[in-house]
């Protein structure tokens, strides 16, 4: 579905991805996982557009993205829900769901989506009113990824859903993800620190350092390598 | 006793009307100060442009002879919205697009000095553009009910309070206008995304909203409500190139007193301001009406920052 071939990006003209290939399949789990700064956002940017490769190339469903602009890309069916959340604070929780649905498939299936996504977050229905800019972290990480679902998206890519959370109400978004997995088929593209947690629940996982792609698989495999044990899984 | 009375009511209707107008001006430019975010120091003189294209519409182009000399300039004046709205949109497209939106996305404080200067340029052109098109002898659009009244008779008739009746139409129509905008920008789908594009540009992009459309209809019709406010006021108010510097401070005042961002506080905002400038008129002389209402803007600014009505989301 998502194909990324020898991806080189950056900052005027300060390298960030230094040649990355990845891809994604259809109904996969998959999981990105590196140190701070190894360019794991810039990668998301490079995929919805908002950061211009230097070379390289990025398929999604068959379609080369260099041809299609920013705002076109998330109506091919790529959600992205970005690092830091992101959200349209003076806008309610439900009109930041309704932004999301301003695809034609999200349009379409509005009523359904928004019902499985206020079933998977109660807490939304409760505050539906209210304005995003006034929710506490963990809601404001719910409306992201429920904003994100609303698309009726193909592919969800999520940039640190975890950031700045407690851990329980970050594991609480990480069950939420591992269920809308399991009920929707959804394809997921996670990028995470909590890289336990990441590598368990996707199906195969990449580590992404220094701007290249140092070793992927499934979660056996990582998590059976010396190096992902030390670095990152602390063992 | 009953004098007193009078005049404090004559005030209270002459400021209530006069502060409709300025708080349709003030909804005009809290779409794009308080939302959009763009420092537009041209503001009032895209209102001084309304008001003349009102003005012409009005006699070279026929209004008085199709609608007659009542209800023409109130007509006059809501199609100098439309002109006005293309007109902003045009300088969104191809100009203020270049210091907002999408081009500077993440450069919060250096787009400002950028609007500064481009919008303060403008000012200047438009000023001046104005002389030479417009000569600067003072015109106004009358209508044949500006200078008449109702009389209202109060209190069994002790009290007499005159209503002028080309205020009053105004007046109405400005609140109309400002409802309408309100559920436009409160429900529609466009008046979402354009709040939404205002509030964050790459969220917006990430949810694949036009967000450069949005911006320019965000500004045009800006540009456009202001334009209707400045042309519903030429009926009472004779004008030049330069009567945007009367005005645009009293708009900045109205809508940071309406709390940044709310279109219907940046109305009450203007409303207030209404008031105030004719209730001091009660206690002082003509000249220090002005001074009047930046004493109450800036008590409070310095009380309550967020304004009259500001709600407090944190925007990033
Ligand atoms: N807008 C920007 N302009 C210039 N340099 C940037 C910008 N954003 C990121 N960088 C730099 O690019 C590199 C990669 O950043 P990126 O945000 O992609 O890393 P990351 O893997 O997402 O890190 P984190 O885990 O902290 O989110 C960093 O060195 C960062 O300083
Ligand atoms: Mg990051």
């Amino acid at each position: 579905m998502l194909e990324i071939e020898d991806l080189q990006a950056g900052y005027g003209g300060s390298p960030v991805l230094k040649g990355v290939s990845l891809s994604v399949g259809e109904g996969e789990f998959i999981s990105v996982v590196g140190p701070n700064g190894a360019g794991k956002t810039t990668l998301f940017k490079a995929v919805s557009g908002t950061v211009r490769p230097s070379a390289g190339r990025i398929r999604f469903g068959g379609t080369d993205l260099a041809e299609v602009p920013v705002a076109k890309r998330p109506h091919l069916g790529i959600a992205h829900v970005p690092e830091g959340r992101q959200l349209f604070p003076s806008l309610t929780v439900m009109e930041n769901l309704e932004m999301g649905a301003s695809t034609a498939a999200g349009q379409r299936d509005w009523a359904r989506n928004l019902a499985r996504v206020l079933d998977w977050f109660p807490i939304l229905a409760e505050r539906r009113n209210q304005l995003a800019g006034t929710l506490s972290g963990g809601q404001q990480q719910m409306v992201a990824v429920a904003r994100g679902l609303t698309s009726a998206p193909k592919l969800l890519m999520l940039d640190e859903p975890s950031m700045g959370l407690a851990p329980a109400m970050a594991e609480f978004i990480f069950a939420r993800l591992v269920e809308i997995h399991r009920e929707s088929r959804l394809t997921i593209l996670l990028v995470e620190q909590r890289v336990a947690e990441a590598l368990e629940f996707a199906d195969r996982g990449y580590v992404l350092e220094a701007g290249r792609i140092v070793l992927e698989g499934t979660h056996a495999v990582l998590s059976a390598d010396d190096r992902v044990r030390q670095a990152y899984l602390g063992m | 006793m009953m004098l007193q009375l009078e005049g404090i009511l004559q005030a209270l209707n002459a400021g209530l009307l006069l502060g409709a107008h300025y708080g349709l001006m003030c909804v005009g430019l809290s779409l794009i100060f308080g939302i959009m975010r763009v420092i537009n120091f041209a503001h009032g003189d895209f209102m001084m442009l309304g008001m003349y294209v009102a003005f012409h519409l009005f006699t070279l182009l026929g209004l008085q002879m199709v609608f007659g000399s009542a209800a023409g300039p109130f007509i006059a004046a809501l199609l100098a919205g439309p002109v006005l709205f293309l007109f902003g949109y045009i300088a969104q497209r191809f100009l203020i697009s270049r210091v907002t939106g999408t081009r500077i996305g993440s450069l919060e404080g250096e787009g400002h000095y950028a609007q500064l200067i481009l919008t303060l340029g403008l000012s200047l052109i438009l000023q001046s553009g104005g002389q030479i098109l417009f000569g600067s002898v003072p015109v106004s659009i009358p209508s044949d009910i500006s200078s008449t009244a109702w009389e209202l008779e109060l209190a069994g008739g002790d009290v007499v309070v005159f209503v002028n009746q080309a205020r009053a139409v105004g007046a109405l129509i400005a609140v109309a206008v400002v409802a309408l905008l309100v559920l436009f920008i409160g429900r529609s789908r466009l008046g979402k995304s354009m709040r939404a594009a205002a509030d964050n540009v790459q969220a917006a992009l990430y949810m694949g909203l036009d967000v450069d459309r949005a911006h320019r209809i965000t500004f045009g019709l800006g540009i456009g409500v202001t334009a209707i406010a400045g042309g519903l006021l030429a009926s009472s108010y004779p004008f030049t190139p330069y009567v945007g510097l009367e005005y645009v401070i009293i708009m900045y005042a109205g809508v940071v007193l309406g709390g940044l961002g709310s279109t219907l506080g940046a109305f009450w905002g203007g409303l207030l301001i209404g008031v105030i400038q004719q209730g001091s008129a009660l206690l002082l002389p003509t000249q220090l009406q002005n001074t009047a209402i930046f004493v109450v803007f800036l008590l409070v600014v310095f009380l309550r920052p967020q304004g009259l009505l500001g709600r407090s989301a944190e925007r990033t």
